[in-house]
């Protein structure tokens, strides 16, 4: 029962917050530049367009495009289920543990590229093309990050890991998390689709990576792969903000839904602040060259390298 | 028996000198035949020992098997190659007869000097025996060096096995049939092959002149 | 127990034998040649798989099935299987059953054009072999099994001998596979030497540090050749396509892991896996064969050549697995070493099914369309909609994702991988962790070449008039693919089984055993519980998913219960009419990649353009590019060269063509032998 009620609150938190985090970045972004920008909501009303919509299909497409919305949607909520968004949520920990959070974004992923090919679009093959390209260079330093975090915590489960860190205190401040918190960070930016790596905003083809793949979708794909784009993203800064900044050890409630809501409230906090880092990231940069990524992807590695050798010599 | 067998690995290398010493190719032939006879009656006795001892009648099958291919059928062979080839008297050498001999006793001594050395053998019988059949094969390969026709070779091939033939049987009482049988059909196919190779020879270049092969090389 | 497994295991070999036989008798009807041996193999196969999971379920380790001594000394074959040869006899039979179904429609297509006995023949006497290599009990049949292994499949390599390049690939394989051959002969001489017996049961605790460091380096190079560690893996790549598809299954699938047979029974076994540098230099050699498996494989677009360079990397990370089990076994880290080595044939069988799948569907492929390169495919999961699926199910278990075999085998080394770093030595720790780099690097690669491989040849528009006319293959074929496909899907949810099977024959290798970090029942499967305390529960993840799945598609079906759909072209820029030309290439899908690691592939390109009215509008344009295969070019061909030089020079001084000259040679050879004999003993 525990798990169950775990488990939808996390499903529910996390669909519910996700479209939310674009809208903060996207409003702040407008705000910078002196525009009023669309409504902070605006990502929710468009799904819901976009779901009540007919769909357009290509004739070329396959059964793959058909059921790839559901499987990507279904393995980032399966993600989801695995990283608690509160250290007094229990996640379902026999399941699976980070590597299988990895690899579930993998599935995804896979079957992304494949609907960017099949529907013999022009755009569809690049976007899969770079989409790969950048995983393949991003992927090292994502496992490198996460396995030192797990080693530090001696578990490779997120949940062991959220506690191992929130016995340290305030784990940011120590030099192999801030380290390994860069290096993750980088890798949300690249994974996510935002700029230096990439621009959500645009449609030109020189520029597009994620959208290419998505070009030929409408209706409620569109709708299902948009959201899940967003809950993938929600779903790395979740790893990002529960792993380096636990906030849960400064309150002391005894009543375990108190807690749970007060927890999730520093939890919402969190995401509100990274999504304003990345917002700001993305003012202050321009989107890269593609073939400048690696030099991006390389910056990342070798933070995780530091932070694992930090591990290594201090032991902690 | 001890003696007898003695005498004859005696008699067997000597026949090897025998065969250094001769520049008729006739006397070849008739010299190998005699050392094969030699050697089936090394077979024999010792065949004749086993039966009455163990009733194994394997050497003796060897012994007869022997008499068959080494004593008749080979030489018979042989003396049709020649005749083919109408080549009677070995006239030049590389070295001359009385050289030839001194080599071959030198071999002969460092043979004597090298096999009582060998760990397992403490049986001076055995070592006699080993030494004479490995000085044999040694023989025959100087034999095969020292003559320039293709007869020489594939004479010195044959006093080469039976130096090995006559070293397997003596020290070890008869190997395994199934080893006999697959070095006589060794045996036999490489005669039968070197016998048509001399056809050839000396049908291309018009003597058995194994000089000419050099020509062959690319 | 032991009678009824030592009597299939002989129904086994001599079922095998039958259909060789068989398959002679027969050669002259090509379709009782192709049908009636294949029959027979299935029945073998079936045998031997059944034998193989009594013996491991059994409580019996060593089960000796007799053998022939001949009267010569040395000369004889003794046969007995342990857990682990049973495990192996296991892999082969599982993968046997399901390429000779494939085989029986495979075979149809060579029909008046080649001698299918004759084939079939070839392909039992190589199985046989194969299991001999596995069955034997002393060196001398174990190195007859190997070469015969060897020889057959040298000739199965150039079955096909007529075409282009044929002949090339089976003469750089027999070089190779006889570069390993010398090796083990090397060893055994070492072997007997050192310990006076040729049994492979025979340890060699007493022996010198440097006999055991140069066996390790006979072994390494031996069986490194044959499983294609890089740089020694030239001779894959080239004889994969060469070969007819299901030979290529069986090489692929189970010739490489023969070698990493050899490997752990040799290395672990005889020599006890004792020095440190043993396991890092397999490290080492692991993560380079991986890395750089999957890079050559991204730019690849010849299906199997494609698949050749996969293998390479997949024996890549079963060398990773073993060096962590070497290292840990050297520093006396059972439990760890227990876990890699379960990894490691874990991820083994797992290699083992999706490549023979891969290499079946490839064949498929090559059936209908009579093409390998990707370039002219596309559109095939239209045309060919079963094996479409299966192959798709083949490419996400070999990129290691959920819930497919692959992703349980690298989640477990990974598990490895992270428990040692944990408990190793400092030093060791850093190439470790690039170790881990390494393999997360060769997964993306391998996910980026199988969305190419899968989505260039089975996606959108058909590439040439052969792929357009594709047709699905005989149900044969696609039985025998479907049974791998199942059962990859099936040791993906239930990886326990398989698993319990392991802990038994890695019991029996590094002498601990992991039953007590392995709980729950079948369905579940957690992980170390007195190391570390990870868990893996793929079933639950499966129905999770399954019940996501449904939600999902509930919900958005409520949602938008108008919604209707519409068939229309895709968009085109307004050209109107979108052709396959304008799709994504292979070779375009793999460029960025191949340009940022430029200084690896070393590209070449040509770029040929016709001007035409204006710089826009060219007549022609020719665009093609090559990648330089480096260690052909940088190691082999100056190697080679400076072989060939010296051989002439030689010929001119010292083989002279004179016979005397030869005999000379010998006779000096043999005194000085004598000589040092008589001098030096």
């Amino acid at each position: 029962m525990g798990y169950l009620m775990a488990g939808i609150i996390q499903l529910a938190v996390i669909i519910v917050l996700a479209p939310l985090v674009n809208g903060i970045i996207k409003k702040i972004k407008a705000l910078s530049q002196k525009r009023k920008g669309a409504p902070l909501l605006q990502l929710y009303y468009d799904l819901y367009k976009l779901m009540k919509k007919d769909m357009v299909i290509s004739e070329t497409a396959s059964w793959i495009f058909r059921v790839t919305p559901y499987i990507v949607m279904s393995s980032v909520l399966l993600a989801a289920l695995l990283i608690p968004l509160s250290i007094q949520l229990q996640p379902i920990r026999f399941m699976g543990d980070v590597i299988l959070v990895v690899y579930l974004l993998a599935l995804g992923r896979f079957f992304m590229a494949l609907t960017g090919l099949d529907t013999a679009s022009t755009f569809g093959g690049m976007g899969s093309s770079r989409e790969m390209m950048i995983s393949s260079l991003i992927e090292p330093s994502l496992l490198v990050a996460v396995f030192t975090v797990g080693l530090l915590a001696g578990s490779t489960s997120v949940y062991d890991m959220m506690q191992n860190s929130t016995l340290t205190g305030l784990a940011i401040f120590q030099p192999v998390y801030i380290l390994t918190f860069l290096a993750l960070f980088i890798v949300l930016i690249a994974e996510t689709a935002r700029i230096p790596v990439d621009d959500p905003a645009t449609h030109l083809e020189l520029t597009m990576v994620h959208e290419a793949m998505l070009l030929e979708y409408s209706g409620r794909y569109l709708a299902l792969m948009e959201l899940s784009a967003a809950i993938k993203q929600l779903l790395l800064i979740t790893i990002l903000v529960n792993l380096f900044i636990p906030l849960d050890e400064f309150f002391h409630i005894v009543n375990p839904i108190m807690m749970l809501g007060v927890s999730l409230l520093g939890y919402l906090v969190k995401v509100v602040a990274i999504a304003v880092l990345i917002a700001i990231v993305e003012i202050k940069t321009v989107k890269l060259r593609l073939f400048s990524v690696p030099n991006l992807a390389a910056l990342s590695f070798i933070l995780a390298l530091l932070g694992f050798f930090q591990y290594w010599i201090i032991g902690r | 028996m001890e003696n007898y067998l003695q005498f004859l690995s005696i008699a067997i290398l000597l026949s090897g000198f025998i065969l250094v010493a001769n520049k008729r190719v006739d006397s070849y032939i008739k010299t190998f035949r005699l050392q094969s006879v030699l050697l089936a009656l090394v077979a024999g006795l010792i065949g004749v020992g086993n039966i009455a001892r163990e009733g194994n009648w394997e050497i003796m099958i060897v012994c007869l098997i022997t008499l068959a291919i080494k004593v008749y059928y080979i030489p018979h062979l042989l003396k049709k190659t020649v005749q083919k080839v109408q080549y009677k008297v070995e006239k030049d050498f590389f070295l001359n007869i009385p050289i030839s001999v001194l080599i071959c006793c030198a071999l002969v001594i460092i043979i004597y000097f090298v096999v009582p050395h060998i760990d397992d053998l403490r049986n001076a019988n055995l070592q006699v025996y080993l030494a004479n059949a490995m000085a044999l094969v040694l023989i025959g390969l100087f034999f095969m060096i020292s003559r320039k026709k293709a007869i020489g070779q594939i004479i010195g091939f044959l006093v080469i096995e039976n130096g090995l033939f006559t070293a397997a049987i003596l020290s070890t009482e008869g190997m395994p049939m199934i080893v006999e049988l697959g070095i006589f059909f060794d045996l036999l196919t490489a005669v039968l092959i070197m016998g048509i190779l001399v056809f050839r020879i000396n049908e291309n270049f018009e003597s058995i002149d194994l000089d000419k092969l050099r020509n062959l090389r690319g | 127990m032991s009678s009824t497994i030592s009597g299939l295991t002989f129904l086994m070999l001599a079922l095998y034998g039958l259909a060789a036989v068989a398959a002679l008798v027969f050669y002259r009807h090509p379709k009782l040649a192709n049908v009636i041996p294949n029959i027979i193999t299935i029945v073998a196969a079936f045998t031997g798989t059944t034998a193989s999971i009594i013996h491991l379920l059994s409580d019996a380790n060593r089960i000796y099935l007799g053998n022939l001594i001949t009267s010569v000394p040395y000369l004889s074959f003794e046969l007995s299987m342990d857990r682990l040869s049973a495990f192996f006899i296991l892999v082969l039979s599982i993968l046997t059953l399901a390429v000779s179904i494939y085989s029986i429609g495979y075979l149809t297509h060579y029909y008046q054009r080649r001698n299918v006995g004759l084939f079939n023949f070839l392909v039992n006497l190589f199985i046989l072999a194969m299991a001999g290599v596995l069955l034997s009990e002393n060196m001398i049949a174990f190195l007859l099994s190997w070469e015969l292994m060897s020889l057959l499949s040298y000739f199965l390599v150039i079955y096909e001998a007529e075409e282009a390049g044929n002949q090339r690939a089976g003469l750089i394989y027999l070089i190779m596979t006889h570069l390993a051959g010398a090796f083990l002969f090397i060893a055994m001489g070492l072997i007997y030497k050192s310990c006076g017996s040729l049994a492979l049961s025979s340890t060699l605790a007493g022996a010198p540090v440097w006999v055991k460091n140069l066996l390790f380096c006979c072994f390494l190079i031996a069986f490194g050749t044959k499983a294609g560690i890089i740089p020694l893996h030239i001779w894959l790549p080239y004889a994969h396509p060469a070969a007819p598809s299901n030979v290529s299954a069986y090489m692929s699938g189970i010739m490489l892991k023969i070698a990493i047979y050899g490997f752990i029974r040799f290395v672990f076994g005889m020599l006890g896996a004792e020095f440190q540098w043993w396991g890092t230099a397999l490290l080492i050699i692991g993560l380079f064969t991986t890395i750089l498996g999957a890079a050559y494989t991204l730019v690849e677009h010849n299906i199997k050549r494609l698949l050749a360079y996969c293998s390479i990397e997949n024996i890549g990370i079963i060398l990773i697995g073993l060096g962590v089990a070497c290292l840990a076994f050297s520093t006396g880290q059972l439990l760890i070493s227990a876990l890699a080595l379960t990894a490691t044939l874990f991820h083994l069988l797992n290699h083992t099914v999706v490549k023979g799948l891969l290499f079946m569907g490839a064949g498929a492929v090559l059936h209908t369309t009579h093409t390998k390169d990707m370039e002219n495919l596309g559109g095939l999961l239209k045309r060919m909609p079963i094996t479409g699926v299966f192959m798709l199910m083949g490419s996400l278990a070999i990129s290691a994702i959920p819930p497919f075999n692959g992703f349980v085998s690298e989640w477990l080394t990974l598990q490895a991988l992270f428990v040692y770093i944990a408990n190793a030595t400092s030093g060791i720790k850093v190439l470790l962790i690039m170790t881990l780099a390494a393999l997360a690097m060769a997964g993306s690669f391998a996910a980026a070449s199988f969305v190419k491989f899968f989505g260039i040849s089975f996606l959108g528009l058909p590439r040439s008039e052969n792929a357009a006319k594709a047709k699905e293959v005989p149900q044969t074929m696609l039985w025998g693919m479907g049974l791998l496909a199942g059962l990859s899907l099936l040791l993906g949810i239930l990886p326990l089984v398989m698993v319990r099977l392991l802990d038994q024959v890695v019991v029996g290798v590094t002498g601990a055993t992991l039953s007590s970090s392995l709980r729950g029942s079948s369905f579940m499967m957690y992980y170390p519980v007195t190391v570390m305390k990870n868990s893996l529960t793929p079933s639950t993840v499966l129905i999770i998913g399954i019940i996501l799945v449904i939600t999902v598609w509930l919900i958005v079906r409520i949602l938008s219960w108008h919604g209707k759909e519409r068939e229309y072209g895709t968009w085109d820029c307004g050209f109107n009419g979108l052709n396959a030309r304008m799709q994504y290439s292979a070779t375009g899908f793999s460029k960025p990649l191949r340009i940022i690691f430029r200084a690896l592939y070393r590209p070449n390109r040509e770029f040929e353009v016709e001007p035409g009215v204006s710089v826009y509008f060219p007549k022609s344009v020719h665009y093609d590019t090559t990648t330089e295969p480096v260690f052909e070019k940088y190691l082999y061909l100056p190697i080679s060269g400076a072989l060939t030089g010296f051989a002439r020079k030689f010929r001119m001084i010292v083989q002279t063509g004179s016979i005397h000259r030869y005999l000379i040679y010998i006779l000096v050879t043999i005194l000085l032998l004598l000589l040092y004999f008589r001098c030096f003993s």
